[in-house]
């Protein structure tokens, strides 16, 4: 038994830690104020507070810790994308995750299993080389395999020989993983309230007070603070927040839906996805298999779900592992995802001079959720926007520098 | 041994026994029993263990909504066993036990407890080496975790969907349903009922009640032509527009309803102490179910727990069952007294008033209950009934909008309805009697009535429910030993919540995502009060502030298999299928098409292959183009309309000439290219790439709902297919056929289309190919094209013609350095960057993208599709999609690749450095095997650059 | 199932339909300038609150616009492109 665990049983009373304190009265002022206490904004806040010694930091969140996209992504974590720019960035992304817990000192439950996705038809096998031989020559483990390795890594997959959605091979991306999502936003939260930056539940951005081009101070439902540096790091609401401070984001909310099964003893060991599919399973920690696919296919705001969405997700898992037929779906549910057109984030500088952007995540947030946090930080604290981050600017629309990444995203996230 | 005699037991029928098995033990039950029902008749009341600490449980609600009576069929995991009828020979065993049931070696764990506290896992397993939680922590708990096993071998089911429309849909044949359903058939509505259970009747099957009313009601709903009435149904949830999926057995009855009537009742709750979740222990209703449904005798002794008067019914039904009821305990003081009370102590029943359980003992292992605390004092017994109050099933309204809400004065939970068209009748709506139950019924059906405008009977319309009694709540008895169980799937107790509001976990969702309350299979039914309760009263806020955390569909688990129903991968098929199978040819599938990859035996494909080269090389080929997309356009501006879609000019396109097509997004990138064929000044024939013309079709109708040009769109993609005949001898082999078209080389010239008939056969043929061979592409009606094929085979035959496939088509065009969009073109390739500028009108005012590749022309283009010819001895040549590198950087990619036979060694295109462009220069490619290769970049067509083969 | 009303086919069910996305300005391509016509290109209405949009009717091959609601996902009405016209 884990020394740890020793503290619990014998202790008289429960030892707390206290993760997430109380939200105190608002200040006047603080040096950065982030908008948005999800993953992206916690992490933020705890890289300024330990690493640059910031700690005059207001996290503004609307609703609960953590309770929008943080809580409803199915936490994917890779970086098998197309572009050198994606790859660099998502690579540095796994390596956070892989010392998170240690981090934190919060077990993350990063679980680096492996992702396979699977192809069906020969256009999807030569995408899967296209990214096999980017990430091999970047570093990153993601390879294409046959249908013999496909069957050995998952032989409960049905291969289907001779139809037409037959697995023709797979990419294979060992670096692939999940982390325990909800973990990874209260362990930024509990080591960033410890340096001091306040985590402000239950408080609403109403509006910037923009002078020039400086944002001067942020209205909310609960007072005005006034600000040095500001964050936007709101997931769906991006756009609208943003808006807020006039700059017009090229975003897009769609829907997107996933589902969970009842808790099964594991038989699934890798992430599985199929491109043609639309769909994706994994089996978590406690056993339930959660299922997910693409966006909706109209704009919209709400998380509710549909019935459609649900038996085109069962038809993709069924059709993958027939057996599921008589495995029960316990729950399904739904998170507002920011689109940008070219599936790549928006970070970096705005066009006001202390207004940062950490947006456009759209449907593959979570995995960046450290290596974001990490490098808007250096940008807030330094004023300057770190390499691995410029391609991702704001500008890149205006000169045509698009990250081609559109096609890496589909049933993967 | 526990069973009763007639008349109890409505759905058992004893004249048929049926013998299963139970972790590898005989029984036996009756038809109509459930698992859980007969192995209660037996005396076997441990139907699991539970998830974290592996307790015994049993019976807990007899509704197959909790995680105790989940048991494992051979190839169906978590099954309810309170809820499956039993079958013949049905082999059931214990689910999340290591050993057996009986003998659990993980029990243990119910004693380390204190050493995992909630939320344990996230403050260790994190050592001692990084990588220990992937390796050693996570393998042991994932172990641990889950309940069920999968049989990744089950055989398959047959599952399927239908779909169902109503005026009114009403769910739940309670009292209040069935009451609603009637009203509202007779008021004229089309009218379905449907209800889980095997029987209408709800509460009235099991409840003590006069059994007259259900006959009455029965016989009443039967008489309606329509009312269709769907039993063993479950409306497992609410979407968007009354779309409500019915799931009745394997089928889903996907069902369209104009107006809704949520007659779903209430979900009696558990009352929380230390034991309270001992074998033994059941809510008063589930006695009431075993004892009137399943004609079982819940224990030998019995103490109630009652809040109100419907646990005295309890009592007295226990009493009447032969049970022994040792003690009534009710919360309420001595001054509120029910219309039962009298009776109960006619019966000689004890009841004890402003008394509650405190603690619950065990037998040895916690296997069975054997005594209970009541005021201070232990009352030995084997059954608990707690009939200790109830919440609305508000799974469903919430779903349909419907916000929660609490009452302090009556600790109740509420429900406020939304705007849609959804009424709630009974115990869903609040807490009533039956009178009022009934009444609420039909007070809904009015209501729906009048909203679908259906006139209302005067004399039907009721007057407002009375209300007797109302919704309680449970007494929540912490223990500061715990084993209080607060949720019994998570095996969470007072203490573990508690400790979450110390930890920050204050929002209700924080506390159910930390400690995982109310996320195990029965999502909260039975905790979600308590919990905010709990949490309200540990964070000095009321139960309103606190919330109820959100219903999320489906109301009850379901299983993928009804979900997914029948399903089978749509797929095409050429009108030549037939054809290329006669052929033996070797069939891929190219997206939703089956087409031929080569013609021959599967071990000889590259010999195959290269005939088939070499026969269109130097003779004739035939390949079949159907898939192509096939577009015609028509009307006075069908060239004007082309004209502001594609980059060249068609508006001055000669009539009979055809004229290659590109189309561009408007961000400027290429999306799709093909040929259009002018068959008339208003008419043209335009070709889309098989995976793009749905989208192309689409977007030139959603341009054309803009521009409102005076042209119509036609999509023949199915209707017509195509033959292209190809090679030196393409015309030898057209000319041998009898037809009214020159196929000459002046009357037919290369880029020009002419219409007219071959073999007898409708054609319209146009002097088109990929191969750089020369080529006649002939389209005729899909039904047709058999008798075609027939005829070119038949001519072709003194001239060697040889059907093609895609393997050797794909190695054609590339020796052309033609360019397949979607292969060789991204979501951002321009014209330019493919060296298309040709391609491009410069003089068109106006074309989709004309702005845009403007633009990005001035801002510079990085990169060029280029031809790379590798020597033919290179001992590695590169695959699809290897790197370009510039230094060590990446700077393209190779989109094509393939060995020539016609020129002996390895071609390919690829996107390079624009610097790099020109032809001679040398680029770097890094094969897959990681070595680094040199190749010059040649003249865009590695063939017959001076394209004189396919004029000929 | 979404219920989407089609101006010529009446109420369906939603996934015979299309999304075509909120209706968008049209610049003069040869009046507006780089950085007009980039943000022209790529942004999107995106509100919380009502937008106008294309929608087709697959099967009829019938373009309509329709007024929604992002938040809601209410249609409020749908309507033939020429009473669009009509107004401006």
């Amino acid at each position: 038994m884990p020394l740890r665990l020793l503290k619990y049983g014998l202790s008289r009373t429960y030892p707390v830690s206290g993760d997430i304190p109380a939200t105190p009265d608002l200040k006047p002022s603080y040096d950065v104020v982030i908008v948005g206490g999800g993953g992206h904004g916690l992490s933020c806040a705890h890289h300024l507070s330990k690493y640059h010694g910031i700690s005059s930091v207001a996290v503004i969140e609307k609703g609960y810790l953590a309770g929008g996209n943080t809580a409803r992504n199915t936490t994917t974590i890779r970086s098998n994308y197309i572009t050198p720019e994606g790859i660099a960035f998502y690579k540095e992304a796994v390596e956070l995750f892989e010392n998170l817990s240690q981090e934190l000192d919060f077990n993350v439950m990063f679980s680096q299993r492996g992702q396979l996705t699977l192809a069906h038809t020969e256009a999807t096998l030569r995408s899967f080389h296209a990214r096999a031989e980017m990430g091999k020559h970047l570093g990153t483990r993601t390879e294409v395999i046959d249908q013999k390795a496909v069957e050995e890594l998952v032989p409960s997959l049905n291969m289907d020989y001779g139809g037409a959605l037959e697995i023709l091979g797979g990419l294979w991306h060992a670096d692939g993983g999940t982390a325990r999502h909800d973990a990874v936003a209260w362990g930024y939260a509990a080591q960033a309230s410890r340096r001091g930056v306040e985590i402000h539940q239950r408080t609403e951005v109403e509006g910037f007070e923009v002078v020039g081009d400086q944002v001067r101070a942020v209205r909310t439902n609960r007072g005005r603070i006034a600000c040095g540096q500001v964050l936007i790091a709101t997931g769906g609401m991006n756009y609208d927040v943003a808006m807020m401070a006039g700059v017009e984001l090229p975003i897009r909310c769609y829907p997107l839906q996933a589902m969970v099964t009842q808790p099964l003893k594991p038989w699934l060991h890798t992430l599985v996805s199929s491109v043609s599919l639309h769909t994706y399973l994994v089996q978590s920690s406690r056993g339930e298999v959660v299922i997910g696919g693409g966006s909706d296919p109209y704009q919209l705001y709400s998380t509710r779900s549909t019935l459609d969405m649900k038996e085109h997700l069962s038809e993709g898992a069924v059709h993958l592992f027939p057996f599921l037929q008589g495995v029960r779906l316990l729950r399904q549910w739904a998170g507002v995802t920011d689109m940008t057109p070219d599936y790549s984030p928006i970070m970096g500088a705005s066009p006001l001079e202390n207004l940062w952007l950490d947006c456009g995540w759209g449907t593959w947030g979570f995995k960046a959720t450290p290596v974001a946090g990490k490098r808007m930080a250096q940008a807030i604290a330094t004023g300057r926007v770190p390499d691995i981050l410029k391609p991702f600017a704001l500008e890149r629309f205006e000169t045509f520098r698009l990250l081609n990444e559109m096609g890496a995203t589909a049933a993967s996230h | 041994m526990n069973r009763l005699a007639e008349p109890w037991g409505s759905r058992i029928d004893r004249s048929r026994p049926i013998p299963f098995t139970f972790e590898g033990k005989h029984f036996e039950g009756y038809a109509g029993d459930s698992i859980a029902s007969a192995l209660a008749a037996s005396g076997q009341w441990v139907l699991s263990r539970s998830f974290k600490y592996h307790r015994p449980r049993g019976i807990l609600s007899m509704t197959g909504a909790d995680a105790n009576t989940l048991v494992q069929l051979p190839s169906e995991p978590n099954v309810a066993a309170d809820r499956t009828p039993i079958s013949t020979g049905l082999r059931v065993s214990a689910q999340n036990v290591n050993g057996s049931l009986e003998r659990d070696r993980d029990a243990i764990i119910d004693r380390l407890g204190r050493f995992l506290p909630v939320g344990f896992y996230y403050r260790t397993f994190m050592g001692p080496r990084r990588d220990s939680w992937l390796k050693f922590w996570e393998p042991m708990i994932r172990r641990k975790a889950g309940l069920g096993v999968v049989d990744t071998t089950a055989p398959h089911r047959h599952f399927d969907k239908t779909h169902l429309h109503c005026d009114i849909l009403v769910v739940g044949a309670g009292p209040a349903g069935l009451n609603a359903a009637i009203i509202a058939a007779e008021g004229g509505a089309d009218v379905v009922l449907c209800d889980e259970n095997p029987e209408i009747g709800g509460s009235l099957t099991y409840g003590r009640y006069d059994p007259a009313m259900l006959v009455d009601l029965s016989s009443r709903l039967r008489a309606l032509p329509n009312l269709r009435l769907l039993i063993g149904t479950v409306c497992n949830g609410w979407y968007e527009d009354n779309w409500l999926p019915l799931i009745q057995g394997d089928r889903l009855h996907r069902t369209r309803a104009r107006a809704v009537i949520l007659a779903t009742g209430s979900i009696e709750q558990p009352a929380i102490f230390r034991n309270n979740d001992l074998p033994g222990i059941m809510l008063g209703s589930a006695a009431q179910r075993l004892i009137r449904h399943y004609g079982v005798r819940p224990g030998q002794k019995a103490v109630v727990l009652a809040t109100s008067d419907e646990g005295y019914c309890v009592a007295l039904d226990l009493v009447e069952a032969g049970v022994s009821v040792m003690l009534v305990a009710d919360p309420r003081s001595s001054s509120e007294t029910g219309p039962f009370e009298a009776e109960l102590h006619g019966k000689g029943v004890t009841i004890q008033k402003a008394a509650t359980i405190d603690a619950a003992e065990g037998t040895a292992g916690n296997r069975h209950l054997s005594r209970v605390r009541v005021g201070g004092s232990w009352i030995e017994c084997d059954l608990l009934a707690v009939s200790a109050g109830q919440v609305p099933a508000w799974q469903l309204p919430c779903q349909a909008g419907a916000r929660v809400g609490y009452d302090a004065d009556s600790g109740s939970m509420t429900l406020t309805l939304p705007k849609a068209p959804i009424h709630l009748a009974g115990a869903v709506s609040r807490g009533s009697d039956l009178q009022g139950a009934i009444a609420s019924g039909r007070q809904a059906a009015a209501a729906a009535l009048s909203r679908l405008g259906q006139a209302v009977v005067e004399d039907r319309i009721p007057n407002k429910p009375t209300i007797t009694s109302r919704l309680h709540v449970e007494p929540i008895v912490a223990n500061p030993k715990g084993r209080d169980f607060v949720d019994f799937d998570e095996d969470l107790q007072v203490k573990d919540l508690l400790n979450a509001v110390k930890e920050g976990y204050r929002e209700i969702e924080l506390v159910k995502r930390f400690t995982t309350v109310g996320m195990g299979p029965s999502q909260g039914r039975h905790s979600a009060l308590a919990t905010a309760r709990i949490v309200a009263e540990a964070t000095n806020r009321t139960v309103a502030e606190v919330g109820i955390t959100t219903a999320r569909p489906p109301v009850g688990p379901e299983t993928l298999g009804v979900l997914a129903g029948h399903h089978e991968p749509l797929e095409r098929r050429t009108a030549l299928h037939a054809r290329h199978l006669a052929l033996n040819a070797v069939m891929k599938p190219v997206g939703a098409w089956w087409r031929p990859y080569f013609y021959g035996e599967a071990s000889e494909a590259e010999k195959a292959i290269r005939g088939e080269i070499t026969a269109v090389r130097e003779g004739v080929g035939l390949l079949d183009v159907s898939t192509l997309g096939k577009l015609e356009l028509r009307g006075p501006d069908a060239g004007a309309f082309l004209d502001r879609l594609y980059t060249m000019a068609h508006a001055n396109q000669p009539v009979g000439r055809v004229r290659y097509c590109l189309m561009l997004n408007e961000m400027g990138s290429v999306v799709d290219d093909g040929v259009a064929y002018r068959m008339a000044e208003d008419r043209f024939y335009v070709t889309a790439t098989t995976g793009a013309v749905a989208r192309v079709y689409a977007d030139m109708l959603f341009w054309n709902a803009q521009w409102r040009l005076r042209v119509d769109v036609l999509n023949l993609t199915g209707v017509f297919s195509g033959l292209n005949v190809t090679g030196p001898k393409a015309r030898s082999v057209l000319e041998a056929l009898d037809s009214d078209i020159d196929f000459g080389r002046e009357a037919f010239p290369y880029l020009s289309g002419r219409e007219g008939v071959v073999a007898g056969v409708p054609v319209r043929v146009m002097r088109i190919g990929f191969t750089g061979e020369l080529s006649y592409e002939l389209h005729c009606p899909s039904s047709l094209a058999p008798a075609l094929w027939d005829a070119v085979m038949t001519a072709g035959k003194p001239y060697g013609l040889k059907p093609y496939g895609l393997e050797a088509s794909r190695i054609l065009r590339l020796e052309k350095g033609h360019i397949l969009i979607g292969q060789d073109t991204d979501a951002i390739t321009t014209p330019d960057e493919l060296g298309f500028g040709w391609a491009v009108s410069k003089k068109k005012p106006f074309f989709v993208g004309k702005r845009s590749i403007e633009m990005r022309a001035r801002l510079g283009q990085a990169r060029k599709l280029v031809s790379l010819r590798f020597p033919a001895d290179a001992r590695d040549t590169p695959g699809e999609s290897c790197l370009v590198l510039r230094g060590n950087a990446p700077v393209g990619q190779i989109t094509s690749v393939g060995f020539s036979p016609t020129l002996g060694c390895t071609i390919a295109l690829a996107y390079v450095h624009v610097t790099d462009a020109t032809e001679g220069s040398r680029v770097t490619v890094k094969c897959r095997n990681g070595q680094l290769v040199e190749a010059p970049v040649v003249g865009h067509a590695f063939f017959d650059p001076a394209n004189a083969r396919q004029e000929m | 199932m979404k219920i989407l009303t089609c101006p010529m086919n009446g109420p369906r069910n939603i996934d015979e339909f299309q999304s075509f996305g909120p209706v968008r300005a049209e610049p003069d391509p040869d009046m507006t300038a780089d950085a007009d016509w980039s943000r022209h290109l790529f942004r999107a209405e995106n509100r919380r609150g009502m937008v106008v949009e294309w929608w087709r009717h697959v099967p009829s091959n019938y373009f309509f616009l329709a007024e929604r609601d992002l938040v809601t996902n209410e249609i409020i009405r749908t309507f033939d492109a020429s009473e669009r016209r009509a107004q401006s």
